[in-house]
Formats: structure tokens, sequence, C-alpha cells
């Protein structure tokens, strides 16, 4: 092993900055035009983000929208979405197909962002992602409201009536591209078991949080998540129809999918004897391709309920190590047909088959594992 | 098991001395039939008795009060002597039916007991719930309990893994099947408390069993809409009839178990025969969901009980007048009932839906089923004004006032009528300090009283309590100020939980009151109602500054923090601001002591303003007020002050 590892180094060393071990891997016939694999560096601990943000880059969808968003916005304020933006917009822009990068100003701008994050601590990626989705989806409903202000003051000016301020409604509640690429519907369905009325309730969600069973997979640990409910003893559910607290049972199942469907593996567990979050290294097998069986079909609905969606995985954030706060971060992506890994500032190429090391596994044993922590997988209906 | 005891709270119901009418669903029904007298068992936890014969005479006996939830199901026995009821307060009671009065409780269950069943041969009845538990009673020996004697040894039945919605037995109890949540009948032989079989073909709860006399058949209403007819010597399901739309939660056979009467959430009375489903007839259609029903005497009509109050009386088709012709026509065309007026008609009364508490946190606004918008004075326990049908969010919306006082009580209104709790979980009871005069109950200045502290002196005022004597000997009785209606309950119990004792306020006098209260009443509440010790005051921390237009000095600029009562007006810090900083001649230096001696006759608010988040405040709104409405955070809680003469 150290053997080829040092016949590695050598090579790239002897064979200079002209070409890669990646591109030798990849072959220059197939390394895809206009693509770039570029590894990001690490300022201390900041794998939970440089893995995050190597397996949105290859979420061609959201790739795409963060271009989109650089092209069309020249002079506007630093946020973490500018900084994100020039980010991808320097990789995909580069002369080099592989090399690495530093994140730096987007990095800078995080730590400002967030007070959790200005240090030099391990974070907890799926944390860092729920942030950033979150926080970019908030930059871009604070431009759009800012510029429907402006507009309204403009035609008030012009039509020289007074502007109330107030946003017409549509403007707030239409979805942003974020919205369109990650977010999607859970309905909760309660039903009380005196006068049996179900009451739902719809919830909308950027990614989902799954429970982790040893020996499963995720499409089993998909169906638990819809598993019926009782609500009793203590824990009566308050009806208002019998205005008390009666038994009930309820139930979560998806009504909307989402282009992206970003699973999160409830890998970190909070363990009372210790005080602390044990990670849980339980074997779960992701699949390449995956149909979700807990929708619910809406009949009236328009298209983008689409309950018979196939995925494809096409990220995986993956946790090293024996717990949250230590550690490493890195993703394994897929791009143009074959597998990538994205360590920090290296890239490889991995085969498919590969990805089975990331499962878990079997024993609980061993406390450090190499698991999948965040999955991403894409719609085909959407694939580009 | 000692320190396992959960906190105890204290409640009361808000009512009428006299509820003839049941202000809620009506869960179960018992007819005697040689009194002619009906017992309805309410979902307002009071159960009535009513007379079935005659008119249109008033047919209101007595209501049989004890319970402190719903009152869930209910069996006669003894020939009519002794009824038995099961409640969602956790308890099964013993009553002198004729008396109706409570003979015994019975505290075996640890949840919500829904059901009973009765094997008349044997007086045996059998009770179970939510806690999956099923216990068997001798009714001779729980009539012959007393307060001496009061052991009671049941058998249970035990092995069921979920909670049980239904139970039934034959007369002569040799038979006791149990319908619950896991789908499955589970049927024993009584006798010897053996589990004789499990039978599977429901997809959803059972909510209604029957057994035939010689326990040989049973019939079940399930949530899944159907019934079923079980052959239980051959442990197989014999036929399942699909006449209801919805879930079946009521049944009644008739005496030779030939045809079935059904009713359930799709408001429809249904008669079948057993052994040719394709002979039934929709006997009427209710208003609500039917929750229960029972033969007339003559058994030529049936009692519907629902979850409306109402109670009707619907004449019954003779028995060969069903044909197939009638599913032939419409399977649930509901023009083709048999009867479209009931045969008897007992009113309901109406159950509160909606309610606010105003923001005083004395009054609560109450909505009920039939629109009528009612305010309430928690703190006298009594109605103060029916508005009629009024629109509702109006009316709160009119009953606005900027001030703000802590949560000190929570509301339920789970029986229909408004019941109050204090100590229930995180709210503290004592927590509401007011201005004796804005709460209309003295014309004196300055004299704060407690609303929880008020109030458990009126509840238990006539408590005769050993320590209920002043520091100068003389007995104490209740708050000076006001009293609650004697017919009001009082309820103790365990928080989330078990009721322990309940009475109402008027008879807390009595020997033997006394000395069970000694034993309730947890000492929270006997500090403050009987020792007269005053609740703790809550202190508002708060910073003061010189507003931004009136800074002089750049030693100002230090944050006072401060702390006061959160009930005091403005205008103290005003006085404060004058007499500490003004008045010491810092701001404005020479100026201020000049003219100090002129102000004298001025108030503190004539000559400084306090401002909250660039707000000028009313001097006499209070702190706790400010920082609700203005301040609106809980941490930083600032104050500026402006010098308004020199």
């Amino acid at each position: 092993m150290s053997i080829c590892q040092d016949l590695g180094l050598n090579f790239q060393q002897r064979m200079g900055a002209n070409i890669s071990q990646l591109e030798r891997d990849i072959g220059s016939e197939q390394f895809p035009p206009n693509e770039h694999y570029f590894g990001l560096v690490n300022f201390g601990n900041t794998c939970y983000s440089n893995s995050v943000l190597q397996a949105l880059y290859f979420c061609r969808p959201f790739r795409e929208k963060v271009l989109e968003y650089k092209a069309k916005n020249k002079r506007t304020k630093e946020t973490l979405l500018t900084c994100l933006a020039d980010l991808f917009y320097s990789i995909a822009t580069q002369k080099k197909k592989v090399g690495s990068i530093a994140p730096k100003k987007f990095i800078a701008r995080l730590r400002k962002e967030k007070e959790e994050f200005d240090n030099y601590m391990q974070q907890d990626a799926h944390e860092f992602l729920n942030f950033l989705i979150n926080h970019i989806n908030e930059i871009i409903l604070a431009e759009r409201n800012q510029s429907t202000l402006k507009l309204q003051k403009t035609d008030g000016n012009k039509e020289g009536v007074t502007c109330n301020g107030t946003l017409p409604q549509s403007q707030n509640t239409d979805p942003t591209w974020v919205h369109e690429i990650f977010q999607g519907t859970l309905t909760s369905e309660t039903r009380c078991l005196n006068c049996e009325t179900v009451s739902s309730k719809d919830e909308h969600f950027f990614d989902l949080q799954v429970d982790v069973d040893q020996n499963t997979s995720i499409t089993h640990c998909l169906k638990c998540f819809s598993d019926t409910e009782t609500l009793c003893n203590d824990n009566k559910f308050k009806c208002d129809n019998c205005s008390s607290y009666q038994e009930a049972q309820k139930r979560m199942r998806v009504k909307k999918l989402p282009l992206i469907l970003a699973l999160h593996l409830k890998r970190f567990k909070y363990m009372e004897q210790y005080n602390r979050h044990i990670k849980v290294s339980h074997r779960v097998v992701f699949p390449l391709e995956l149909r979700l069986f807990n929708t619910i079909n809406v009949p009236q609905s328009d298209d983008a309920v689409n309950p018979d969606r196939l995925y494809d995985l096409v990220a995986v954030v993956v946790h090293c190590g024996s717990g949250p706060n230590r550690g490493h971060y890195i993703s394994i992506v897929k791009s143009h047909g074959f597998w990538l890994l994205f360590d920090d500032d290296m890239v490889d190429k991995i085969d498919a088959s590969a990805i089975e090391d990331f499962y878990g596994l079997t024993s609980d044993i061993q406390k450090s594992s190499e698991t999948g922590y965040i999955l991403f997988y894409q719609s085909r209906d959407a694939s580009c | 098991m000692a320190n396992m005891r959960k906190k105890t709270q204290v409640s009361f119901v808000i009512r009428d001395e006299e509820e003839r009418r049941h202000k809620n669903g009506v869960s179960s029904l018992q007819l005697d039939p040689i009194q002619g007298r009906l017992y309805s068992a309410g979902r307002d936890g009071i159960i009535r008795v009513w007379h079935t014969g005659g008119g249109t005479q008033d047919r209101y006996i007595q209501s049989m009060e004890h319970h402190t939830d719903w009152v869930n199901d209910i069996v006669l026995c003894c020939g009519g002597k002794n009824l038995i009821s099961a409640s969602s307060d956790t308890t099964v009671k013993v009553w002198n039916a004729p008396k109706g009065f409570c003979m015994s409780t019975l505290r075996t269950h640890k949840d919500y007991v829904r059901t009973l069943a009765y094997a008349k041969d044997k007086e045996q009845v059998a009770s179970a719930g939510l806690d999956r538990a099923i216990f068997l009673w001798d009714v001779n020996t729980l009539t012959a309990l007393t307060a001496s004697n009061n052991t009671v040894t049941t058998s249970s039945l035990v092995g069921n893994k979920e909670s049980i919605y239904s139970l039934a037995m034959n007369p002569p109890g040799t038979i006791l099947v149990s319908g619950s949540t896991e789908k499955v009948l589970r049927v024993w032989d009584p006798r010897n408390c053996s589990r004789l079989m499990k039978l599977k073909g429901h997809s959803d709860n059972v909510k209604a069993l029957v057994v035939s006399r010689d326990g040989s058949q049973c019939v079940s209403g399930s949530s899944d809409g159907t019934i079923k007819l079980w052959s239980l010597s051959q442990q197989r399901c014999v036929s399942t009839i699909r006449v209801h739309s919805e879930a079946v939660w009521a049944l009644l056979a008739t005496e030779n178990f030939t045809h079935i009467i059904s009713g359930g959430r799709d408001r429809l009375v249904i008669i079948t025969e057993l052994r040719n489903p394709d002979n039934f007839m929709i006997v009427c259609e209710e208003t609500a969901p039917i929750l229960k029903l029972c033969f007339t005497a003559d058994q030529q009509g049936v009692w519907v009980a629902t979850s409306d109050s109402d109670i009707n009386c619907w004449k019954l088709p003779p028995l060969n007048s069903l044909n197939s012709d009638m599913y032939n026509q419409n399977n649930y065309n509901t023009n083709n009932v048999y009867q479209t007026q009931p045969l008897h008609h007992i009113a309901g009364g109406r159950a509160i839906k909606h309610y606010t508490v105003l923001n005083g946190k004395r009054h609560i606004l109450t909505k009920d089923t039939a629109n009528n918008v009612v305010l309430y004075d928690v703190l006298k326990a009594c109605k103060v004004e029916d508005l009629g049908e009024v629109d509702y969010e109006e009316e709160v919306k009119k009953c606005f006032k900027m001030i703000y006082v802590p949560n000190w009580f929570n509301v339920d209104l789970k029986t229909g009528m408004l019941t109050i709790h204090l100590g229930q979980d995180e709210t503290d009871c004592f927590s509401a300090w007011v201005s004796a005069k804005e709460a209309g109950l003295t014309t004196e200045m300055d004299q704060k009283v407690n609303f929880g502290a008020l109030l458990l002196q009126a509840l238990l005022e006539h408590w005769n309590h050993p320590n209920r004597v002043n520091e100068a000997g003389q007995k104490v009785i209740g708050n000076n100020f006001f009293s609650v209606p004697l017919h009001t309950p009082l309820i103790f119990s365990e928080v989330g939980g078990r009721t322990l004792y309940r009475l109402q306020v008027g008879d807390a006098g009595g020997e033997t009151e006394s000395n069970l209260l000694m034993e309730t009443v947890p000492s929270w509440v006997v500090d403050v109602a009987i020792e007269m010790a005053a609740p703790k005051l809550n202190k508002l921390p708060f910073y003061l500054l010189p507003h931004s237009s009136c800074q002089s000095k750049q030693d100002r600029q230090k944050k006072d923090r401060l702390v006061a009562n959160d009930f005091i007006q403005c205008r103290k810090v005003a006085e404060h601001v004058v007499e500490k900083i003004v008045g010491g001649g810092d701001v404005n230096g020479a100026s201020a002591a000049k003219n100090s001696e002129e102000s004298v006759n001025e108030s503190p608010e004539e000559r400084v303003e306090l401002l909250c988040c660039d707000q000028v405040l009313d001097p006499n709104m209070d702190l706790r007020t400010v920082r609700h409405f203005i301040w609106k955070s809980s941490v930083e809680f600032t104050l500026h002050y402006r010098v308004l003469k020199q």
C-alpha cells in the first residue's frame, strides 16, 4: 500500500504540473469537456464545509442556479451567496482541469455570518448544509423584496401616488430557486381514536432526517419514517374536536418530492450515560437508484408533485471517525458517469463498487468508521 | 411510591348549581324498565336520570355528580338498585341508583376507563380501558364496601397488548370478549380467567361488542366500518355486514340474537337481520355520530345517544318488515329512512368550544356549540354576562386592553364547561399581583393583591383547618373581599393525571371532608389559603438611562441596573428619577437644585417622562406591560428618562 502511494507521489512529481494522476486515471479522451475537478484547501477543520460544497457543486441544478446568480448580480454587496457564487465561478472557469483552490473568501464570510462557525473546531456537516441552504434562501428572498420595493417606489413616483410599502402577497410566497431545488413537503396525519377525525398538517423540508438501524437500507429507513405512531399514556393528543386529550395515531408521509432529495442519516445519537453524542456506525445500504413509497397521491395537484419520481444518487458526504466533533468529512460525487472522491484539496477517481465501503459497519465493536452521512439524490426527470 | 408522587393541582368548575341538561356528548345509556327511568352518562362528567314515561313534561329527575372527566360507560345492576360507571378520570364508581349518590370509588385503573360489561345472572361487572387491563368486579362485594372495609379483590384478565375500547359478557358470565386497537377480539372465560381465543379479521379498532346469551356467538363493530358475526364455538367469522359507510361505534342485539341494531360515525341507526344481512333498514338519521343504543322497555323503540348532548327515542320497524327490497333501492339513501321524527326528545345543553383569556388574566370569553358568547370571571368562579349570539372574534377585539398580567391558571374545556386548573405544569399560580383598586375589590389606594392567593382562600373558605388563626388568635375566614359559589366543584388531582379528591366548596366544613382535605391539600396551597402566607413578589430587572436627547454629562452613560416589582407603575420609576438622579443635581447641575423647591408641588411625571423604544410611557402603565407590549423581549429591558422642566 505504502509503496503504491510512494510511486504515485513520485510519478506526480515527475510529471510536474502538466498532467495529474487524476487526469491519467480518467484519460484525456474521457475527460469531460467544460468540467473541472478542484479540491478545496482546508483552513483548519473546514472539511465539514469543503465536503458539503463539493457535493453541492455536483448537484447540477444547484450549480447552474448559483452560476446564473453570479452572471446576473454584478455589483451587489458581499453575502455568503456572492461568495459561494464566486467560488463556483472560479472553479468552473479554471484553465486547468484539475487542481485545488482555496475557498478563503467563503470561509471568512461564513465565520462572520454565524458565530458557531467562527472558530477552528470541527463542525457538523449537516448543520452547515442546513444553515447554508436556509441562509441562501433568505438572501434571495431579501433581495427580491428589495427590488419589489424599489419597483413600487418608482411606480409610485410616476403615478404620483404614495406607496404604503406593503408587498404583494405573491412576492413572499412564490418559491425561490432554492425552494424549487430542495424543498419537499411532508404531511403529518393524526387520527383521534375517540372521534376518528383526521387532522393533517403540512410541513416543508429542505432535507429529510432519517433514523438508522443496523443492517438496513435507506429504502427501509424511509419506510419506517412513515410508520404509524400511537400517541398514548402521558403523550396523548389534544383533539380539537373532542376538546380533550385522547389517544391518536400519527403518521408522516411525503406529499411533494423535491428535485434534489437530501437525506440526513441521524448517525449522532445523544447517549445519556455518556452525556454526549455517540456515532452510530450501523450499516445502511444506500442504492444508486431510489424510489420512495411513502408518498401520497394528490389527484388534483400540479405536475411538480410526482409520487413516482425516480432518484439517482449524485453525491454523498462521508463522515470518517468516531464522533461528531472529531474525525473528518470527505465527499464522493458522481460526474459524467464516473465517481470521484474529494478529500479537501485531493481528488481521486474511484470505482462505483467502492461506494459500498461507506455503508457502515455490521459490528458495533469498532468505534471509528467511514460512513455515508448526507446523501444527495437527484430526480431523474431533472437531470440535464 | 411516595417519592414518585406527582405534584398536586387544584381545579374547579365554573357552572350553575343545577345543570339539568347534558353539556356535552352522551357516551352511554341504561334503562330501568321497572321504574321507567333512563340513565345517561355525559361527557360533562355527570350522569343524569330521566323519566321515560309520559308526554312532553320535563323528564329530568336528578344528576349524579362525582366524576371529574367524561363518563364513558355505565351499567345498571342489582335490578336497578346500583349503577356502575367508568370514566376518563381513571376511576370506576359505584352508585346508589335511586338516590343518586356515590357509594365508592375504585382506583385500580391507571388510564381512562372506556368500557364496562355486565353479567346479569352473576351480578358481575368487568371494566377496561386505555391501560390495557381488564378487571372483574363482584357487584355485591362492591356495594358492601364501607369507609373502613374498603379493600376489594379483583380478578384481572391479562394479555391485551393495546388499549381496550370495548367489552361484552353474556348474562351467565361464561364468556367475556374485548375489542382493542390491536384489531383482534380476545375471548376469555371469566370463571377461571383463562384465555380462550383470539379472533382476527377486523382491519381497525373494535369499538362495540355484544355476546349472545349462550356465549356461542358474538357481534363486533369496528372503525373499519364493518360489523362481523363470529361463531365462538367454531372460532371463526361467520359473516361480515357492510351497511355503514363509516366506523361502527354502537351495537344492540335483539333478545333472541336474530337482528342487530347499529350506529356510528355516519350518524345512521340501521337494523340488520344477522343471518341474512341483505335484509336491513335505516331506522333514522341522527345529527351527530352515534355513541350508544338502548332498547325501550317494550323493545319497540331505541334510545340513541350521540356526541351531541341531545338524546332521542326512535320507533323501530317490525322485525318481519325487513326485506332485501330496501337494499335494492338505494344503499345509503337517507331519504329512505324509516322514521324522520323521534318519538321522544330529551334536549341537551351547549358545550363551550372556544375560549379567550382576556389580557387582565381574570375574565374569559367563551363561545359554545350554538355560537353563544358568554363572559366569565375566573377570580369569583362565576358567569358575568351572557352576550348571546354575537360575533365572538369582534367581541374578543372589543375586550382588548393594553395591560399585561402573567398567566396564573390553565383552562380546560373537556367537559364542555369551564374547568380552571391552578398549579398545573409550569404555570405559577401566584404570578399575578395586581392593584386591588383596579380589580374593583377595594377603593383603597396602593393595596396589592395576588389573584391566585385570593382565589385559593375563597375556594377553601369553609375548611375548618386547625391552623386557620391569625396572629391575634382570631379565626381568619376567606380573603375579606369575596366568596365563590358554594356549589363550585373543587378538585384535587395529580398534574396531568388521576383525581385525588372532589368536593363542593360549601361542603369543606364537614368532618369527613375536613379530614380528607388534610390528606390531600398540598402544602403550597395550605401555606397561602390557610396560613395566609404572602406569595413571593415578581421582581423585574431593568436598566435606566438618560434619553439621548438630554444627555448633558458623559458620566451618566453607565447603565443603572435596577430591580422592581413587576406591577409598579412608571410613575414610581419617574419618582425614583426625580429623587435619586435629577433631584441630586446630576442633570443640568445647579438649575435643577434651584428649582427643587418650586417643584415640590409638582408630580414626578410632570418633571420627568419615561421612554421605552423611543415611545413616551403613560405614568399609569406598569413595568411588565411596558416590557410586554413595547420592549417585546425578555432580555435587557431598558427604560430612558427625559427631564421636562428645569
